[in-house]
């Protein structure tokens, strides 16, 4: 009965929109944190931002250095900031909808809080500001927290953060992986038409 | 017919422009390409309007760093909106097409009978299909299953299935001189895999028609029961921002072929078709759970044809929700998303890359009463995906986890580790029973789709579909969909064949419409 459909199309999309406003909640609390920045420790950017602010660089790139191998690895492995995780991070973000682009920046606003790091995590410092164990605790905290919304903050981050890291080549050998193989000569294949060349219709 | 046409730059294109052909078809993938091809071959005037770049195999470095930024939605970053589901789509010239991993089936008979008894799906069997998967099978070379496909990760699969008795099968390509690299996902770089770029859109163009790369279609625009004209941004490739702005008008039609969440999604923000009320619900997904084991021998998951072998048996579990087995690339980018945790504890999982065989779980859904999720639009424009995962699908991940695990096993693995984010470690039999325990919430376990399907269903009923079995609009005579969307429930298999054959069917009847 196309009534019924419609009706129910409706209830389910008044459903959804209610499940957005709740779902799009913390983040619209990162607003009410005029001061998460106030004391952040800034980091110098290798070049001009394209997305962030200064500020919101410094928290991605502190906790990109979390995320990306620690200490423990030893001297082999570079750290995230040589590898400019925050800054290749920035970049791709400055690609993506507008909307997605401000909805990151102030993910990277609760993240550095006081605030919530108190509230999350019993870690009332700044996130940039925090010790490495204190920080390692927080992105602990909101990996398992049972708030989906927690978990899915940290999953932005650190999905950025290690794709970013570990598509560098310079991983490649410290993972296993040798690379891209040399691509072999082999006899031309029919190609696409490449503009405005115009290529003849491949027999099927 | 006007000689041949051509690609076309977004970035040649002026600050306005606009054009006038007998067809607009949005989208440039496996139905877009198709479709295109058949209507500019029956002598109509055609653009394609594709929202990716146009790049070709000198393009295709094999870096994950470029590849997916560059081919993939919101440049690799298209998930669910509670992030639970990452979704690898294609984005380029070639659409899917360009990034796929070349697996090839045609449309299960006991998927169309579904359609057929629950949808109300009219005149669409096997033997109705069967000649329009002739024809792409031929075009895009897709030959039997060949042994010589299977590298290590796959023959780990073959070979603790086949100890299981659970039949695994040779998955037939879309491949040509196929050097057997492993970067499919990233674009073929000898141009070996049989895209839509390489085949029928090079017809299409070949006859006739414009292709016009860097066009994101905002809208299409309807008056008195016809659609007229779409109008798109041009991007700046670089920046992924608008630069000018085209507007294509229809004298015959439009078909769209942006894919099951952008086809949706396009008629939504267009607020045009939308009668039925199931203008992007019951979206499918085919929810992929991975699961990773560990060999004392190198298996090098990232080298060799990405997807040789699959395992259908447990596709029908009766009352259950059904799945199939196939493997997974790992390359370092991938793998690192794959895995939880992080610091010192990723890395170490990390180092153990060339190691790790991956097998996935695709969930069968919308066949039972699971209703899949839905596609929105907000005030900005930004497509929203939201899939929450029904308990059947819960129960079916979770089932399919233990039997994955089951198959490695077998196939002599040290140990087999879930993707929770407190990983399970299983070394034998008795250690499964902790899967049915662990938490299965979003984002507490790694999930990923690669493919896309419902939102615009077909079916002879106005009422629950949105276009009829042919793939036209019930409300609309000149507006039709010919991609992924279509399917009222997930396939089963691997949809790229599906949708070429589909479109071909609906191509095949468009071009029959008199002027």
């Amino acid at each position: 009965m196309p009534g019924t459909q419609g009706k129910s199309a409706r209830l389910d999309r008044r459903r959804f929109l209610k499940r957005g406003l709740l779902g799009g909640g913390l983040l619209v609390c990162a607003g009410a944190l005029p001061f998460a920045f106030r004391s952040t420790l800034r980091r110098q950017p290798r070049g001009p931002l394209r997305l962030l602010s200064d500020d919101e660089y410094a928290v991605l790139a502190a906790a990109a250095a979390r995320l990306a191998p620690g200490d423990g690895a030893g001297p082999r492995w570079p750290t995230a900031e040589a590898v400019d995780c925050a800054g290749k991070i920035d970049a791709l973000m400055a690609q993506v909808h507008a909307d997605m682009g401000s909805d990151f920046r102030r993910l990277l606003r609760l993240f550095e809080s006081g605030v919530v790091g108190a509230i999350v995590a019993g870690s009332p410092r700044p996130f940039t500001r925090a010790s490495a164990t204190d920080q390692d605790a927080r992105l602990e905290a909101w990996r398992r927290s049972r708030f989906a919304l927690l978990r899915s903050g940290y999953q932005a981050i650190k999905r950025l953060a290690q794709a970013t890291y570990y598509s560098s080549p310079e991983i490649y050998a410290l993972v296993g992986y040798p690379g891209p193989p040399e691509v072999p000569q082999l006899p031309q294949l029919p190609t696409s038409p490449t503009s405005p060349t115009i290529v003849p219709r491949v027999p099927g | 017919m006007s000689g041949p046409g051509r690609i076309v730059d977004g970035a040649d294109l002026p600050e306005l422009s606009s054009i006038e052909v007998d067809y607009v078809v949005v989208g440039s993938g496996a139905g877009g390409s198709v479709a295109a091809a058949v209507l500019a071959e029956s002598g109509a005037k055609v653009a394609v309007l594709e929202e990716g770049g146009h790049y070709t195999k000198r393009d295709f470095n094999m870096q994950e760093s470029w590849a997916y930024p560059a081919l993939y939605q919101d440049h690799g970053n298209r998930t669910t909106d509670d992030l639970a589901i990452l979704i690898l789509q294609g984005r380029s010239i070639g659409g899917g097409t360009t990034v796929n991993w070349t697996s090839s089936f045609r449309t299960p008979e006991p998927t169309l009978r579904l359609w057929a008894e629950r949808h109300g799906v009219r005149g669409l069997d096997a033997a109705t299909l069967a000649p329009h998967f002739d024809a792409v099978e031929k075009r895009l070379d897709i030959g039997p299953g060949n042994p010589d496909d299977v590298n290590a990760n796959n023959r780990k699969l073959m070979e603790g299935a086949a100890k299981l008795g659970w039949q695994p099968e040779l998955i037939r390509r879309s491949v040509k001189g196929c050097a057997r690299l492993g970067y499919c996902g990233m674009g073929c770089p000898l141009d070996a895999k049989r895209s839509a770029r390489t085949t029928y859109l090079a017809d299409a163009v070949a006859a006739g028609a414009q292709v016009f790369a860097d066009c994101r279609v905002k809208l299409v625009e309807s008056d008195r029961g016809r659609v007229r004209a779409v109008t798109a941004d041009v991007l700046d490739r670089a920046s992924d921002r608008p630069r000018a702005r085209l507007v294509a008008y229809a004298r015959r039609g439009v078909v769209l072929a942006a894919g099951a969440i952008n086809t949706p999604a396009l008629l939504l923000r267009s607020k045009t078709g939308l009668d039925s009320g199931q203008v992007g619900r019951r979206t499918f997904l085919h929810p992929t759970v991975p699961l990773i084991s560990f060999y004392d021998q190198p298996i090098e998951a990232f080298y060799g044809p990405p997807q040789s072998v699959a395992v259908h048996h447990f596709a029908d579990r009766g009352a259950q929700v059904g799945y199939f087995f196939e493997t997974a690339p790992i390359h370092p980018m991938l793998g690192a998303l794959a895995l939880p945790g992080f610091g010192d504890s990723h890395r170490r999982l990390m180092e153990r890359l060339p190691h790790v065989q991956a097998t996935i779980a695709l969930l069968i859904d919308g066949h039972h009463d699971d209703p899949g999720g839905g596609v929105e639009v907000n005030g900005d424009g930004r497509v929203k995906l939201h899939y929450p995962l029904h308990a059947s699908l819960r129960e079916a991940a979770v089932s399919a986890l233990a039997d994955m695990a089951r198959v490695q096993l077998a196939a002599g693995a040290r140990e087999v580790m879930t993707l929770h984010e407190t990983p399970i470690v299983i070394r034998g039999e008795g250690d499964l029973a902790q899967i049915a325990a662990a938490p299965f919430g979003p984002n507490q376990h790694t999930m990923f789709s690669a493919h896309q399907m419902g939102g615009a269903a077909m079916g002879d009923d106005p009422g629950r579909s949105v276009v009829d079995s042919r793939g036209r609009h019930h409300a609309i005579e000149n507006l039709w969909i010919v991609d992924g969307s279509i399917f009222p429930t997930s396939l089963g298999v691997n949809p790229q064949l599906s949708i070429y054959a589909h479109a071909r069917l609906f191509a095949t009847e468009i071009a029959k419409t008199k002027a």
